[in-house]
């Protein structure tokens, strides 16, 4: 069937598969499909379960740092223990079956892999130690408390851009389409039927809005994009997950093995999406590098290529990091902790930034795997994945800005959805009495208290069965000298709990004349 | 020059667009508040006020011009009925009015509007229609062989799914055969208010515009701008910018009925919130009084509404602005009123 010429070419027609090779592509998307689905379905409150957090908790990484961060272990968490133990027997299975990110990025490499000297042979193999060097430094961060690094985990990575990028930007594409054929009339009744069908379970009513959404949506682009140079590139280079399962795998029971039939077509090594195959080593490959994706074996013309269990024999490679590179490693993570900590706080800067329910900074920031839920389950659209508004270790972890959206009285799904238990899991009555915030008026942009206006919006709003904002009668002699009665709000701040939705729904616009501010904020003993 | 192959442009293509979709992602943070609708042409109003309805006074004015069925004589302007199961209040003052067969025809579409404002608190708490109200009405409606019967509202705290289930409102409708419907942004259309004094126009939405009839069913609560929300407030659901109507407030909320005046208003006195409203909270801001309030005349049911507070009509700027421009009747000496005691 495969020339003996042609090159590349003819071997892209003669891309083999069999049935190892269609049960993992199977398997691929039916993961990447069903965690699609869950993330989804975070925002429906009436959702079975969350099975969005199963693969968290399969996640070694991002359990092992939560364990090294918070020093408790977390419900679900032991799970990851089985992801371990797949990997002791079938090495980097995760990385070439389960991970959505890598099945992104296999959908992304189109076109079978360039053979060694026509495509990455320019990459140097030392680059692959790039991805340990990158764990090194999150487990020592971890220890330390700071999960910052765990924006580098590719599930956080697959979760936060589906949240806040590419959902939000679908939503944008399907209501603008929506909105333009509802002009036509004969199109009324589909798009009615369309609409029930998918707006209360995809979007919400109102549009999802996300501060750092191109960040985000460039984070997963430039992943993507590296596929360019080499298929998998984040996999065989930076991925931290692939890492800490590749050191795993080292000792993998069952491994790739080149029979003797083996005449060093080089066949296979063209098929290898993680280019591991090496000539130089008879066509041997390194397990902590082989995704088990399986591909070489259909490839091979003469079946040597097999994956056998045996006796495994952990060896370093050349490329892997030297002592001399890890301590390097350890030593720039710890002056980035030092300079993270000692870098200073201006208070007037923190002062807006509100937590999530029951969560404060510390404890937020250790705990806080950056994976987007919270975000995805709010139901006003309040809470944001922040840019550097709790310093630039909070990156991506999630605030309220209730100028966005507020925290909604009826709700307390952020807490429930939490895999870590970042956000603690608060009962609706409790939620409803956890202060997050305070709310001030400022009486020189207040329509009431500026412009003598009847406006009364944030006391309507007020969800608290005794409202925290309340309305004091004032007679005020306006521009003519004429007697106004006029309705002056004012916030009770004994009762006031901070969800923000005065400050959403002030009719002022830009900035709000009544605004939430962190609880800490005024706290004068004066 | 190498010219662009299918594939390429589509990349291209798709690339811009994602780019265009993230771009305006974006940029609505910062403008939340433009309306989505701008862009859209007015859509022919179905139900345009014709200067009948808008300039009769007195107690001819409840004939409705839309009413399929011609108003039986001496049928009372009001009926308010006291002392009974929601459902059989419901039932005992639309027959005294003559039937549901006087608003609503064979296989027509209706709308009704409860208010399902917030999505914190159950029925009990009387921020919220009562949903045996609004599910006798989808019955009657059916009864008299409406296509469809819509129940709608666009609560201004919590997600339309949480207060459509909370109120209890959607169980009530869906067992009595009715549909909730959700209300998404581009279904809001900018619409002219040609008899509007201050509001010239608001965006409505359009299934209400277009509904052959519409059934307004409040609850009667206290709210500290209108002092009390009936009737006319309750229209402000079906608008997308309310913060507008909060500025010169009765004069504008008369101006939105005269564009979406409903052809019956059914207002809920089960339980009345006397204090701390709309959104309510506390049971001791509640009140019982197991009555129903009903007229095709919404400026006298409001006008109505006002005694179970101990107010009188035109204590309500919207009720004196809504008589001025003769939307209907507030003079509670003028209208015939019948009152049915269902528990005697």
């Amino acid at each position: 069937m495969l020339r003996s010429t042609g090159g590349v070419k003819a071997h892209q027609r003669a891309r083999k598969t069999n049935s190892w090779v269609s049960l993992r592509i199977t398997i691929q998307y039916l993961t990447l499909v069903l965690i699609t689905i869950a993330i989804v379905n975070v925002r429906n409150p009436n959702r079975l379960s969350n099975l969005v957090n199963l693969p968290v908790h399969l996640d070694p990484l991002l359990t092992l740092t939560n364990l090294l961060a918070t020093r408790t272990i977390i419900t679900g968490a032991i799970l990851a223990i089985i992801t371990a133990i797949a990997t002791v027997l079938f090495g980097r299975a995760w990385c070439g079956w389960v991970c959505p990110l890598g099945t992104t990025l296999d959908i992304f490499a189109a076109k079978p892999p360039l053979p060694k000297n026509e495509g990455d042979r320019s990459l140097p193999e030392k680059l692959r130690s790039t991805k340990y060097l990158l764990l090194a430094g999150i487990l020592l961060a971890a220890l330390f408390g700071n999960l910052s690094l765990l924006i580098f985990d590719p599930l956080t990575i697959y979760y936060r851009s589906i949240t806040t990028s590419l959902l939000p930007a679908l939503d944008w594409v399907f209501t603008a389409a929506e909105k333009s054929l509802f002009q036509f009339p004969f199109l009324v009744s589909s798009i009615n039927s369309l609409e029930s069908w998918l707006r209360p379970e995809l979007f919400p009513y109102n549009p999802l809005y996300y501060r750092q959404s191109i960040a985000v949506f460039l984070f997963l682009g430039g992943i993507i994009a590296l596929n360019l140079i080499a298929p998998r590139f984040w996999c065989r280079y930076i991925c931290p997950l692939g890492a800490l399962l590749g050191l795993i795998s080292k000792v993998a029971i069952f491994q790739r093995q080149v029979g003797q039939e083996c005449k060093g077509c080089s066949l296979c090594e063209m098929a290898c999406p993680t280019g591991t195959i090496d000539p130089t080593r008879n066509y041997a490959s390194d397990p902590a590098e082989c995704t088990m994706c399986l591909e070489c074996m259909p490839a091979c013309p003469r079946n040597s290529v097999s994956f056998p269990a045996r006796l495994p024999d952990f060896s370093w490679r050349e490329y892997d990091p030297k002592r001399r590179e890890f301590l390097a490693s350890v030593g720039i993570t710890a002056i980035a902790l030092a300079l993270i900590k000692s870098q200073a706080a201006i208070p007037s800067d923190e002062a807006h930034v509100i937590f999530p329910p029951g969560s404060q900074k510390d404890g937020l920031l250790t705990k806080c795997l950056r994976c987007s839920e919270c975000i995805r389950t709010c139901p006003t659209g309040g809470l944001q994945p922040a840019f550097l508004d709790s310093g630039i270790d909070g990156l991506w972890t999630p605030q309220l800005v209730p100028r966005i959206g507020y925290c909604d009285y009826s709700c307390n799904q952020c807490g429930q959805i939490c895999p870590v238990q970042a956000i603690p899991l608060l009962t609706l009555e409790k939620k409803q009495n956890t202060i997050i915030g305070k709310a001030y008026i400022d009486q020189n942009r207040c329509i009431a208290w500026a412009d003598h206006k009847d406006c009364i919006v944030c006391e309507e709003m007020c969800p608290l069965p005794e409202k925290a904002v309340y309305l004091e009668k004032a007679h005020i002699s306006g521009i003519n000298q004429n007697d106004i009665e006029i309705q002056l709000p004012l916030v009770n701040r004994d009762l006031c709990i901070g969800c923000g939705i005065c400050e959403f729904k002030c009719p002022v616009t830009a900035e709000a004349a009544i605004r939430v501010y962190s609880p800490d904020s005024n706290n004068s003993q004066f | 020059m190498k010219s662009m192959n299918r594939r390429e442009f589509l990349k291209t293509l798709g690339l811009s667009i994602s780019a265009l979709a993230l771009n305006q992602t974006l940029s609505g943070c910062t403008d939340r508040t433009s309306p989505i609708n701008q862009q859209l042409p007015t859509i022919e109003p179905a139900r345009q006020p014709t200067s009948s309805t808008t300039q009769q006074m007195g107690p001819a004015n409840s004939t409705n011009p839309s009413a399929p069925v011609q108003v039986p004589s001496g049928s009372p302007d009001l009926v308010v009925a006291r002392n009974g199961e929601p459902e059989e209040m419901v039932r005992r003052a639309i027959s005294a009015l003559g039937g549901m067969q006087r608003f609503v025809s064979q296989g027509s579409k209706v709308i009704i509007k409860p208010n399902i404002c917030v999505a914190y608190h159950t029925y009990e708490y009387a921020a919220t229609t009562n949903p045996w109200v609004v599910g006798a009405l989808v019955k009657l409606c059916l009864e008299v062989g409406a296509n469809q019967v819509q129940v709608l509202d666009f609560p201004f705290g919590g997600t339309i799914d949480e207060a459509y289930s909370k109120s209890g409102i959607a169980e009530q409708v869906k067992l009595a055969g009715g549909e909730m419907v959700g209300m998404p942004r581009f279904k809001f259309v900018r619409t002219e208010i040609p008899l509007g004094k201050d509001l010239r126009e608001a965006d409505i939405f359009d299934d209400v515009l277009k509904a052959d009839v519409l059934i307004d069913v409040p609850i009667a609560k206290h709210h500290s701008l209108a002092q009390l929300t009936m009737g006319m407030k309750n229209l402000l659901g079906v608008i997308l910018d309310r913060a507008a109507i909060h500025r010169n407030m009765g004069q504008r909320l008369a101006d939105l009925t005269s564009r979406i005046k409903p052809n019956l208003t059914v207002v809920d006195a089960v339980r009345i919130l006397v204090d701390n409203g709309p959104t309510g909270g506390n049971l001791a801001d509640v009140k019982k009084l197991d009555t129903i309030i009903a007229s095709p005349d919404i400026v006298a049911a409001d006008s109505y509404g006002t005694t179970l507070f101990g107010m009188r009509p035109d204590d309500l700027s919207y009720i004196k602005a809504a008589a001025a421009m003769g939307l209907g009747n507030s003079d509670l000496k003028a209208i015939r009123i019948e009152e049915i005691n269902v528990g005697a």
